[in-house]
């Protein structure tokens, strides 16, 4: 059956004969804009927005949409939230950072705005606040998230003050210990900083351990999906947060098989942070836990699709 | 009612009967204990029925209900002292550039420590070594944090180093209480008193905690003064005050004989050393009583600086958490009344310094601090170091009110006579000048991130209460990061 030409393709074809440029029919469609333009007929029953558009001579400027779209339609890729964004070093290449004498042609070229309200701070009786406010400046979010996640899963018969003195004394435990030394057959996460660095920055050591010995997955087991009344195993891909509550849950367990030393209310946390400084030593027992669940993970990865081919 | 036999229990335990079985049973039980050593080792029954079968018990089984012990448990008191460890330096820490120290030349001379003002001076490693075998360092304080002892040299810091001065020079005394609100840095400040006082040449006698003498935790037994009362002493802890005295004040002690002859229950040399005796008393809990008298005699003896050995300097004596021995004790006498805690004799002596009734005729000073973290209750006390609480009432209220007795409280006759003429000195939060200083080392030790801006200072200073260096601390140091 033969199919009438689209109207861009006649044009083009016309054009083409009258030795005249045409609309450009490998690369797109027609803007409805230029439709609309060439017929009168047409633009009566436009829409409003297109017919003031057409008036106020903005249909030109429409013409050629441009290719590329101003913003992104991949979804945002989860290794960026697994690193805590204030503390790792950036990863960008060195080249494409501007250089010192870049931004110093920059700065001139562009003079300074003139000082807003909130820079000059006069005619108020208490000071404005500098913008934009720092993310810990929220009461609900004044610690860093993964403190704030730890703490809770440390937390007791909803004791949180308890739970925060104990978070500090983790974190004072990893300020105060020496630095840990980092062990080569247990890898920590891509990007961690030298080993002498982490004393000074708690939160960072804390997010480093927790992350590096985090699960990737958790082992689902689907009751009579594998026949014979055995259990089917399906690896599940977990969520940031779910990856740190695991190995967290992991090095609670491992912190009340070992043994005080000393006496008081402060014991438990300090069994916490010596398991997490083991983690970083890769001493911990955590590691064979996710290195369990993992290769569990690898064995039952053909029980991957047995929610889409359905039941047997 | 059982008290006779309560009675005779009392009294065989003050006057025990010398007999060879009790002395074996002196010889194996403790040098102190709360429960008879009856009670504590209970002869073993004979085991009159038969044997149960063990095989045919009826209780569950589990192998998780059995109790996996691996390893070595902790050694008794290894799990106390790891409670109580003090420490003083952490390895992680920035080293502060350009901290100074307190020498004995800024502490002599009053310009020099007035320069020091609103600065954070560290202490000097034979400073450190001395307020350590007094215990002043505790492990509360957020010494563990940072690469070595500094504090910050506060208003009241210089004008307590210049009141020492004026009192070695003018050889005079005089009794000073720290009275403020918890974490306002009243044992910090006696801290630098103790320093000040090491590196100008002073004996230093500290009590770190008044309330281990008077909670019943050690040994105590009675004995008649001269003039017919009974007091009671306490070997033991007064062994361990001497062996702290030995140990700081190893340095003078070394230089100084003794003037006369004591009575003593063992005969020593009559040109012994100070340090020499001291340790006598040290070692052995039952001299230590005698030769505490022995040298108390000597230090308020006057001096003689022509004759060699016999020159006495000024005399810091020092005690923390005062509000514990202006109350009952938690000792009982023969007739199972409490005992005040100014008949313990260790108390009686300070009490009898603070109150000026015992001078110290080389110089000296008597440096009290209340505790507001183990606060006792103790309403005559409370009331002679200005009872706060009305006064911050009267405050909110703006209408200047005097402190009022309560009538239902008891009035403590011995508290109030002691407390007449005791100076208090009310110590503060800091100012924003000095909170911002202070920061700036917490900074530049690497343990705060951050700019110090003059809105971060304003912000620490107002959530620690008006610049409460403890909470400060906290504020900045500990809870956040």
């Amino acid at each position: 059956m033969q199919q009438q030409e689209h109207v861009s393709e006649e044009t083009a074809k016309m054009n083409e004969i009258m030795g005249k440029e045409g609309p450009d029919i490998e690369g797109q469609g027609t803007p409805v804009q230029d439709i609309l333009k060439a017929e009168p007929e047409a633009q009566k029953q436009a829409p409003q927005v297109m017919k003031d558009s057409i008036r106020t001579g903005q249909g030109a400027a429409n013409a050629k949409p441009s290719t590329s779209r101003s913003f992104s339609t991949l979804t945002r890729r989860r290794q960026q939230d697994l690193t805590t964004s204030t503390h790792l070093p950036s990863s960008l290449d060195p080249s494409m950072i501007p250089t010192a004498a870049q931004r110093a042609t920059y700065t001139d070229s562009h003079p300074p705005a003139p000082p807003s309200v909130q820079d000059t701070k006069t005619g108020h009786k208490f000071p404005l606040p500098s913008l934009p406010l720092p993310p810990t400046a929220r009461k609900d979010e004044r610690y860093d998230p993964i403190v704030t996640q730890l703490t809770n899963l440390l937390m007791r018969d909803g004791k949180k003050a308890t739970a925060q003195r104990n978070m500090t004394t983790i974190l004072t435990h990893l300020r105060t210990s020496p630095a840990p030394v980092y062990n080569p057959t247990r890898p920590l996460l891509p990007g961690a900083p030298p080993a002498s660095h982490l004393p000074l920055h708690p939160i960072l050591y804390l997010t480093l351990a927790i992350d590096s010995v985090a699960p990737l997955l958790r082992i689902r087991s689907q009751r009579g999906a594998a026949g014979g009344g055995v259990a089917l195993q399906i690896p599940v891909p977990l969520g940031l947060r779910q990856r740190r509550r695991q190995a967290f849950m992991w090095i609670l367990d491992a912190a009340e098989k070992r043994q005080n030393r000393g006496s008081g209310r402060d014991m438990f946390a300090t069994r916490v942070a010596e398991e997490l400084v083991g983690i970083v030593e890769g001493r911990s027992g955590v590691w064979e836990r996710r290195a369990a669940v993992h290769r569990l993970g690898t064995t039952s990865r053909s029980n991957l699709t047995y929610g889409s081919r359905g039941r047997r | 009612m059982s008290t006779p036999i309560c009675l005779r229990c009392l009294r065989r335990s003050l006057f025990p009967p010398i007999s060879s079985r009790a002395a074996k049973l002196a010889a194996t039980r403790a040098a102190f204990s709360t429960t008879p050593s009856r009670s504590a080792n209970p002869p073993k029954k004979q085991s009159t029925t038969a044997k149960r079968d063990t095989s045919k018990t009826k209780s569950l089984r589990l192998s998780k209900n059995k109790r996996v012990v691996t390893g070595r448990p902790p050694a008794p008191g290894e799990r106390k002292a790891l409670r109580k460890r003090v420490v003083l330096s952490n390895s992680n820490a920035l080293e502060v550039a350009g901290l100074e120290d307190f020498t004995a030349e800024n502490v002599r001379r009053a310009t020099l420590l007035r320069q020091l003002e609103g600065r954070v001076v560290g202490f000097g490693d034979a400073t450190v070594n001395v307020l350590r075998a007094l215990e002043g360092f505790k492990p509360t304080q957020g010494w563990g944090l940072f690469r070595r002892p500094a504090s910050l040299v506060r208003a009241e810091t210089v004008e307590l180093g210049e009141m020492m001065q004026t009192l070695k020079g003018e050889k005079s005394m005089l009794s000073l209480l720290l009275a403020g609100e918890r974490g306002s840095g009243k044992s910090v400040l006696q801290l630098q008193a103790m320093a000040v006082a090491y590196l100008q040449g002073w004996i230093i006698v500290h009590i770190p905690e008044a309330k281990d003498i008077t909670i019943g935790h050690t040994a105590f037994q009675p004995v008649k003064t001269t003039d017919g009362q009974t007091i009671y002493i306490q070997p033991q802890y007064t062994a361990e005050l001497l062996d702290k005295i030995a140990q700081a004040n190893r340095g003078i002690l070394s230089d100084l004989r003794l003037s006369r002859q004591h009575q003593l229950p063992i005969p020593i040399q009559s040109n012994i050393s100070l340090a020499r005796l001291v340790e006598l008393g040290a070692n052995d809990p039952q001299l230590a009583w005698p030769i505490w008298q022995a040298l108390w005699a000597e230090l308020t003896a006057p001096s003689q600086p022509d004759k060699q050995g016999l020159h006495r300097p000024p005399v810091l004596v020092s005690a923390d958490g005062v509000d514990h021995i202006m109350r009952n004790s938690a000792y009982i006498d023969v007739e199972t009344k409490p005992i005040h805690s100014h008949e313990l004799a260790i108390v009686r002596d300070f009490t009898a310094l603070l109150a000026g009734k015992t001078a110290l005729p080389n110089g000296g000073m008597v440096l009290a601090a209340i505790s507001k973290s183990t606060a006792a209750n103790s309403p005559t006390f409370a009331a002679a170091h200005g009872h706060p609480r009305q006064f911050a009432r009267a405050s909110r209220d703006r209408r200047p009110k005097l402190p009022e007795w309560n009538p239902y409280d008891s009035l403590d006759q011995r508290v109030a006579e002691v407390m007449e003429n005791v100076e208090v000195k009310n110590v503060d939060g800091l100012s924003k000048q000095e909170a911002r200083s202070v920061m700036e080392y917490y900074a530049r030790s690497g343990m705060m991130r951050g700019t110090i801006t003059e809105g971060l200072v304003s912000e620490k200073w107002t959530l620690a209460g008006g610049g409460l260096v403890g909470e400060l601390e906290k504020g900045a140091v500990r809870a956040r990061f």
